[in-house]
């Protein structure tokens, strides 16, 4: 569903790319200005995320539609929760796109990737033993067709009627099919240390609590 | 045991390339060699070299000056003849005509060249001199068709007609309106002469001029009439098709109509056998009482094709990166087909030529990059270029070999998690490398399930009549439009923008990719890209992959 070639959207002014950029960046912020308690090492660690995905992906564009960032949604989605998963999102799309093009579609990169981080959240991909790897295969399977799909509204910019956007859905199958594979082999290979990567260490404050009240429980 | 049924399914598929190595060595790549080549730098060759003898000659056309060049056997360049008021592209097959007396007069040995402002001229082939030369009409373009000799006349299809010349001097003996024509070579039969037009017109023309047509209606008529037992056969070329039609020209009628491929190419003759080609399919034909397709072979092939007495045919597969295909008939119902690598790639029309200095038979090949190269059947003769050898490639099949074993070990074993890892990465890698040709195909099938419906472009009544009914590219820059036109027989938008580029004084800049050609700049304009449409329709493919049909604009506009 997704093709690079031949058809860009709209054209945005660059007053329309600043204020666009600006308003994905206040998504970002909204998203992630939540009281934590450790507010540094959270922000560092968030920043040292979304920096080596967006390295990673813009290494890896040559190889068309091989989408590691997808994964990486659905993964901090269900670790690090809706909010932090959608903020990652958008900065990846925001950041891995300064390099490898702005435009239109990187709004449409932005939804597509946060939708997934979203529903990972929700799909219960990490138990108590860890990445549950068959959902996990299941949910990137149907991830890379659903970003595929909302990527392509990119192209909607009044002049592509319904047959149109349909036909070009179907240009785009063997490519979805890719990202479906390059998914799955993610999820394979980098799933579970990925979810590990992302677990995250109670503090001192969580041990001392948990110790305390558990003591107490036992007096 | 499902286990172990699946892990000798993995192991089996080691099998693959053994089978591909065996397959990619052809009968004709085991019993030919390198022989020489020549680079003309520039411009293309767009026919048929032709061999009088003792040289062999080569006709270029394109941007460079347009020429025919002849070599000796060796490869030495003999001579050169350059008409630099040609318009291109030069189309016309050279013809050779052996020595000879008539009632008009007596002529040596001699090669005659149709060019595109309407020229033709009788060459000496031995050392280039200019025996005669004569002018005819130009409308857009001159003469593009192939020549038939009759006696002492050779008949020569011009733009808007056909005219009888005499072998000895050149004199035109008369000269009849026909339409308007394109690569639309004269036939010759004991009632006279056949030719096609652009409208779809088949004209007979008696021996003293007198032309009687017939409107076929089933599209353009771009080559020489064959004629078979079973009536004249012309494969007549419409916008997204074409059509192999027998006409009976004894009741006008026609009595077969053979759905085919776009853009065909120009039929060949053996006997009662006849291959056509077309951007779909190879395909001979046997024709009787009635023409029976024997068999189809899909392949894509536009200009000539070289069909020699010793059953070899070879066709140019016009794409941007392809090569010859070499096929051979049983005899009975079987076409069979394999590449040939000759070190040509890209784009050609030119069918190669066969010839012998009597100890060694020579095959020449000449493409659209202007590279002629020549083949001997003797494995001593010549010194085979050194081939490249690609580490990247070599690590890369052993990589897929490891992870092919480690799968089937790992499934054995029982390991899962690591044998879905493994089997994962090597699916992932082959769609990888599958994906360019996979997707050019599904779109191919795609818009021929689901043809596309878009506003055409208008003719614009600035442009010039001569445009009309051929390909016409348009590009927007800063707010203007600049268009060419006048060009015929491009089957890819990548092509047609080329030839439009070279036309405007235009540099076109791009780089070959792996989901195809993208189009970075032209006349310096980047912008954040190029976008195209074909009649009206938005490309969603790739410019090469983008078919153009023979009346397709193509408009440009930056992003």
């Amino acid at each position: 569903m997704f093709q690079a070639m031949g058809v860009h959207g709209p054209t945005l002014s660059p007053l329309t790319s600043v204020l666009l950029d600006v308003v994905l960046l206040g998504c970002a912020f909204w998203l992630l200005a939540k009281p934590t308690k450790r507010p540094i090492f959270d922000s560092l660690f968030m920043v040292t995320l979304v920096l080596s995905v967006s390295f990673i992906r813009v290494v890896m564009q040559p190889f068309p539609n091989v989408q590691p960032v997808t994964v990486a949604a659905l993964l901090v989605g269900a670790q690090l929760g809706a909010r932090r998963g959608a903020a990652f999102a958008v900065l990846v799309a925001m950041i891995s796109n300064f390099f490898m093009g702005d435009g239109w579609w990187t709004v449409f990169q932005a939804a597509g990737w946060a939708s997934i981080a979203i529903a990972g959240s929700r799909l219960s991909l990490v138990t108590s033993t860890g990445l549950n790897l068959g959902r996990a295969c299941m949910a990137s399977i149907i991830a890379a067709f659903w970003f595929d799909f909302i990527v392509s509204f990119s192209i909607l910019d009044g002049t592509i009627g319904f047959t149109e956007f349909i036909v070009y859905l179907g240009h785009g199958l063997p490519f979805d099919f890719l990202h479906m594979i390059g998914n799955l082999t993610f999820v394979l290979w980098m799933g579970s240390w990925f979810t590990q990567l992302l677990e995250e260490d109670p503090s001192l404050e969580e041990i001392e609590f948990t110790v305390v009240n558990g003591h107490g429980i036992d007096g | 045991m499902f286990r172990r049924l699946m892990a000798l399914l993995f192991a089996s598929l080691f099998v693959v390339p053994v089978i591909l190595a065996q397959a990619s060595s052809t009968p004709w790549d085991e019993t030919h060699s390198f022989s020489w080549e020549y680079d003309f730098e520039t411009g293309y060759i767009s026919t048929s070299p032709l061999f009088t003898g003792e040289q062999l000659l080569v006709r270029t056309s394109g941007h460079a000056e347009p020429s025919v060049t002849a070599f000796d056997l060796s490869g030495t360049k003999i001579w050169g003849h350059t008409n630099p008021a040609s318009t291109n592209n030069d189309m016309s097959p050279l013809l050779h005509v052996e020595a000879g007396q008539g009632e008009c007069g007596s002529w040596p040995e001699m090669v005659l060249v149709g060019w595109t402002n309407g020229l033709v001229e009788a060459l000496n082939p031995s050392d280039g001199e200019l025996l005669w030369s004569t002018q005819s009409e130009v409308a857009g373009w001159g003469v593009t068709g192939q020549f038939a000799l009759d006696e002492e006349f050779v008949m020569i299809p011009t733009r808007k007609g056909i005219g009888q010349y005499c072998l000895a001097d050149g004199q035109q003996q008369w000269w009849t309106e026909t339409g308007l024509g394109w690569r639309n070579g004269v036939a010759v039969d004991e009632t006279g002469y056949f030719i096609g037009d652009e409208a779809g017109q088949l004209w007979h023309i008696n021996r003293t001029g007198n032309a009687t047509s017939y409107a076929l209606q089933l599209g353009k008529i771009r080559h020489a009439p064959l004629f078979t037992d079973a009536g004249i056969l012309i494969h007549a070329q419409s916008d997204t098709s074409s059509t192999i039609g027998i006409f009976n020209p004894t009741d006008a009628t026609l009595t077969q109509q053979i759905p085919a491929g776009p853009s065909p190419a120009t039929p060949v003759q053996q006997d009662e056998y006849i291959v056509t080609g077309d951007s779909s399919n190879m395909r001979i034909l046997h024709c009787t009482n009635a023409c029976v397709v024997l068999d189809e072979i899909p392949f894509h092939t536009n200009g000539e094709i070289g069909w020699f007495d010793n059953g070899q045919i070879f066709a140019p597969s016009n794409l941007p990166d392809s090569n010859w295909g070499f096929f051979t008939f049983d005899g009975q119902d079987n076409l069979t087909y394999s590449p040939i690598e000759v070190g040509l790639h890209g784009y050609g029309t030119a069918a190669p030529i066969q010839f012998s200095d009597g100890v060694a038979t020579f095959t020449a090949f000449g493409n659209d990059q202007g590279i002629l190269r020549v083949y001997s059947d003797l494995e001593e003769s010549g010194t085979v270029p050194a081939t490249n050898f690609d580490w990247g490639e070599q690590m890369l099949i052993f990589g897929m070999f490891v992870l092919l074993g480690s799968s089937s070990a790992l499934l054995l074993s029982g390991k899962r998690e690591w044998f879905l890892r493994t089997s994962s990465l090597f699916v992932l890698v082959i769609v990888v490398l599958i994906l360019p040709d996979l997707s050019s195909q599904w779109s191919k099938v795609f818009d021929e399930q689901f043809p596309e419906q878009a506003s055409p472009e208008e003719w614009n009544e600035q442009w010039p009549d001569a445009w009309l009914g051929t390909q016409i590219v348009i590009f927007e820059m800063d707010g203007e439009e600049h268009s060419f036109g006048g060009f015929v027989g491009h089957t890819d938008v990548l092509s047609l923008t080329q030839v439009a580029c070279k036309e405007l004084d235009f540099e076109f800049s791009g780089e070959s990719t792996e989901l195809g050609w993208y189009v970075e700049s032209i006349n310096g304009i980047e912008g954040k890209g190029w976008e195209f449409s074909v009649d009206g329709a938005k490309g969603i493919i790739s410019v090469d992959q983008s078919a153009a049909y023979s009346t397709s604009i193509v408009r440009w506009t930056p992003v």
